[in-house]
């Protein structure tokens, strides 16, 4: 499978996999899906909710029995990452919530990942246990102690197998260093450092050191009533261990090297676009707010989500994007109505494909848009119960912006907001993307023919 | 789907937002408060040019009318359009001038809009010299209500230390201590530091009532000289009750900026005034508050939009209804505010509730708890959106999560 060969050409078509998550029923708001992350391989899916929790998907060894199928993507380990905490010296609750995962690149048998939630990054490993000891000494078989006067013989204890056992545990704790919200984590390329940023700070970390981060980035004014942007994400270089960019409320993106001294407040470069007066309204501001900025694999590209659209930057040219890609323009309409249900205010990410061809973010209504950057072409599809049998094509979706109403179009007034996907995931090289649509994860593929 | 794109409601939609996200689990959420600031101004600065547009053509209709009854009117237009184009110009990211053409065509307001403006920004250079007078204030002020007379401006919230170096009008002596000055800054320490938005009226001090029918005549365009006009132009623009006309000559009026709420004590009283609208939910309701001032204290809501109302009333009572919960100088009392909207509507309560909590700029918005166990802040009194529009320059910028 050539990653992202044709992703988008008419040959393309998306299927549905699987569906992970509770029912409709039973879902509370601490199902809520918040944050999702393949790692490097692919093998590993990695989802976090507003309760606290990691779930982690492993995907089958693809058996040659079964070749329309390929892996599936089953439940490897769930465990509790944070709990919610109260900050008694401020009087604030502290959310569980988790913001961000972002796995280790795996350097033996155990998997590492990094969860945060608004204040305390942690580091996890998860490992397989399939033998255990068998035989001790100084404890029966429940571990319970004997009692010394009992033991005449000695004997070497063995290593059993057993069932698989998947365990979870926090090998470190990274906390308080953040005063503001965390907003985003990144795992340097050099495997030894990381960087946790919030609204107005961001710090480095290593990850065998808890009790100390560097501040390399800091924009909080002497005067908070100074403040004009706060930091909405940052992103190391995939390659460059000194090179990161954070973007801004603002709309604009500023790329730093850590070369060039110790606070880089000052950046290297300086990526915004002018503007365009005419299209001035009272939210402006609101909707120029970028809410996800990614390198591209290569380390050529930046790609910026703010609320209506797609920018992908060279990062040599400062002045504008060299690529444009309307998510939801219809939606600019409707702004007013959008502030006051508090939509306006959703952050949606954007994700790359393996090959950087193709880059996809969600919309309201469950739906989710991939854009072809060769093609130029675009689709719209939808995570929805309806389309979940085994292998359904998805079928690409219009929204129709006033006018005729065609047959399967929806207008714009019954779109729903409350179902969102902010969340998305693409496989490393393959085409499988994995959209979290409020408390549900889907799984797609592209059709295998 | 579509919602009133209207500046007012806006403002009181982004105030409501950022009062709840006070209560929102996990804190205060220092993004999304930035871009609810930023909403609230560009409303506000869209509300500011809309009436000062309008002010300007009322001002052009009546240059053509008699002048003795509508002095008043000019002033108290002239007053609504500083009142609010000042400190949407000068306060904050906004430029002066930024009301458009109407504006620019103004010459006097222009200029008192620059001397406004110079206040203004003597003014944030003194905030750094901040002291914890106003709690003092504020509580002199809760004991002085009641008496209503002496220190009578002491009792506008942050307000007070104007009092001293320009002289407080005391009980029964006519008020001319409160001598004009083009540009007076009394100093630091008599700043309202209590809230980085006080606006530079706190620091003009009030012009003797004799002052009036000049500064009336001044606050007209476009004949008036300058140096007059700045305070008199406080005084004059807003019309007391018995100013129009002839007026007793123990009367001084004094107009916060920040807090709208304009002070006139005349012969001793202490008439208080406070900022509201037709549409502000947190006035016009409820009992009079205790410890306000006499019988001829009055409370005079400053509709901007009504100022002929206001300009017929010769007696100061007439607007009547006092302002609910109105103990703007007792600030311990102004978890009590609720209490007295019991026919306000939540939103109404809330928002009341919200902009009181306000008052004391964003700063204090937000690095306050919602519960009441805590000190209140100095600022108290019925704040609506109305003041909330004049006085967003600073706060607009002003966040402090923590």
């Amino acid at each position: 499978m050539i990653p992202g060969l044709g992703a988008l050409t008419q040959d393309t078509l998306w299927c549905f996999s699987q569906l992970k998550g509770t029912v409709e029923i039973g879902a509370t708001e601490a199902d809520i899906i918040s944050t999702v992350e393949f790692n490097h391989t692919g093998e590993l899916l990695a989802t976090g909710d507003k309760g606290g929790r990691v779930v982690i998907f492993q995907r089958e060894q693809e058996s040659k029995n079964q070749v329309h199928r390929r892996g599936e993507y089953n439940v490897y380990s769930t465990f509790q990452s944070h709990e919610p905490e109260f900050d008694y010296l401020k009087s604030l609750e502290i959310e569980e919530k988790i913001n961000k995962i972002r796995w280790l690149p795996q350097q033996n048998a155990a998997y590492f990942l990094l969860s945060t939630n608004d204040k305390t990054v942690k580091l996890w490993k998860v490992s397989e246990r399939d033998k255990r000891p068998e035989g001790y000494n100084l404890k029966d078989e429940e571990g319970r102690l004997r009692d010394p006067a009992t033991i005449t013989t000695l004997r070497v204890p063995v290593l059993r197998p057993m069932d698989l056992m998947v365990e979870a545990t926090p090998r470190r704790v990274f906390a308080n260093a953040h005063t503001y919200h965390i907003n985003s984590i990144s795992v340097n390329s050099d495997y030894e450092t990381y960087m946790s940023a919030d609204d107005l700070r961001i710090n480095l970390w290593n990850f065998e050191i808890t009790n100390q981060s560097f501040n390399i980035v800091d924009i909080k004014p002497a005067n908070m009533e100074e403040l004009t942007e706060v930091i909405t994400a940052a992103e190391f270089h995939p390659h460059h261990c000194n090179t990161f960019v954070y973007s801004s409320s603002k709309g604009t993106i500023r790329l730093c090297d850590m070369r060039a001294s110790a606070l880089c407040d000052r950046h290297t470069k300086f990526f915004e676009e002018p503007e365009d007066p005419s299209n001035r309204s009272f939210f402006s501001e609101i909707i120029s707010s970028i809410s996800d900025v990614k390198f591209s694999h290569s380390g050529r590209y930046i790609m910026t989500r703010d609320y209506l659209t797609v920018k992908v930057w060279d990062l040599n040219m400062e002045n504008r994007p060299i690529e444009t890609y309307q998510v939801h323009d219809y939606l600019r309409s409707k702004l007013c109505s959008l502030y006051e249900n508090d939509c306006i205010f959703d952050k949606f990410e954007c994700v790359w494909n393996g090959s950087d061809s193709v880059i996809m973010t969600g919309s309201y209504n469950n739906f989710f848009r991939m854009f072809d950057r060769n093609t130029k072409r675009d689709v719209t599809l939808e995570a929805s119960r309806e389309n979940s049998k085994p292998r359904a094509i998805l079928k690409p979706r219009k929204v129709c912006v006033g006018g005729k109403r065609r047959k399967d179009e929806i207008s714009v007034d019954s779109l729903d907001f409350s179902k969102k996907i902010l969340h998305t995931a693409w496989h490393p090289s393959e085409n499988i993307i994995a959209v979290a649509a409020t408390n549900n994860l889907y799984i797609f593929q592209d059709k295998v023919n | 789907m579509e919602c009133a794109l209207d500046a007012q409601s806006l403002i009181s939609i982004s105030l409501r937002k950022i009062h709840s996200s006070r209560t929102q689990r996990g804190g205060i959420k220092l993004h999304k408060n930035l871009l609810v600031s930023y909403v609230l101004r560009n409303a506000r600065q869209l509300y500011l040019s809309e009436r000062y547009a309008e002010l300007y053509r009322r001002q052009q209709q009546q240059q053509q009318q008699q002048q003795q009854p509508p002095h008043h009117q000019h002033q108290h237009l002239a007053y609504a359009a500083p009142g609010m184009p000042a400190s949407a110009a000068d306060f904050g990211p906004l430029q002066l001038g930024g009301g458009g053409d109407a504006e620019a065509r103004e010459p006097v307001a222009r200029h008192q809009l620059h001397q406004l403006h110079q206040l203004h920004q003597l003014h944030l250079q003194q905030q750094l010299h901040q002291h914890p007078a106003p709690r003092g204030c504020a509580a002199a002020a809760a004991a002085g209500a009641p008496a209503g007379g002496a220190g009578a401006l002491s009792e506008l919230p942050g307000c007070a230390a104007l009092q001293p170096p320009h002289g407080a009008p005391h009980r029964g002596q006519p008020l001319e201590p409160l001598q004009p000055g083009p540009a007076p800054l009394p100093p630091p320490a008599s700043l309202c530091p209590r809230d980085p938005r006080a606006s530079a009226a706190c620091s003009a001090p009030s012009a003797p009532p004799g002052a009036a029918p000049q500064a009336a005549a001044a606050a007209s365009p476009p004949s008036s000289p300058a140096p007059a006009s700045s305070p008199g132009f406080y005084r004059g623009a807003y019309p007391a009750p018995s100013d129009f006309g002839v007026h007793c000559s123990s009367q001084t009026t004094v107009l916060d900026l920040d807090t709208h709420v304009v002070t006139t004590v005349e012969n001793g009283y202490l008439h208080q005034d406070c900022c509201a609208s037709a549409h502000c939910p947190c006035c016009g309701q409820g009992a009079p508050g205790p410890g306000l001032a006499s019988a001829t204290g009055c409370k005079r809501k400053y509709y901007p939009g009504q100022e002929e109302e206001d300009d017929d009333d010769e007696d100061a009572g007439d607007l009547g209804a006092e302002p609910p919960g109105g103990v703007p100088f007792a600030p311990c009392k102004r978890a009590r505010f609720e209490d007295f909207c019991p026919d306000s509507s939540p939103d109404a309560s809330n928002i009341s509730n919200l902009i009181s909590i306000f008052g004391s700029g964003f700063s204090g918005l937000v690095s306050r708890q919602p519960d009441s166990s805590e000190q209140p802040p100095p600022l108290n009194g019925q704040l609506c959106a109305k003041q909330a529009l004049a006085s967003l320059g600073a706060w607009t910028r002003a966040i402090v999560a923590f």
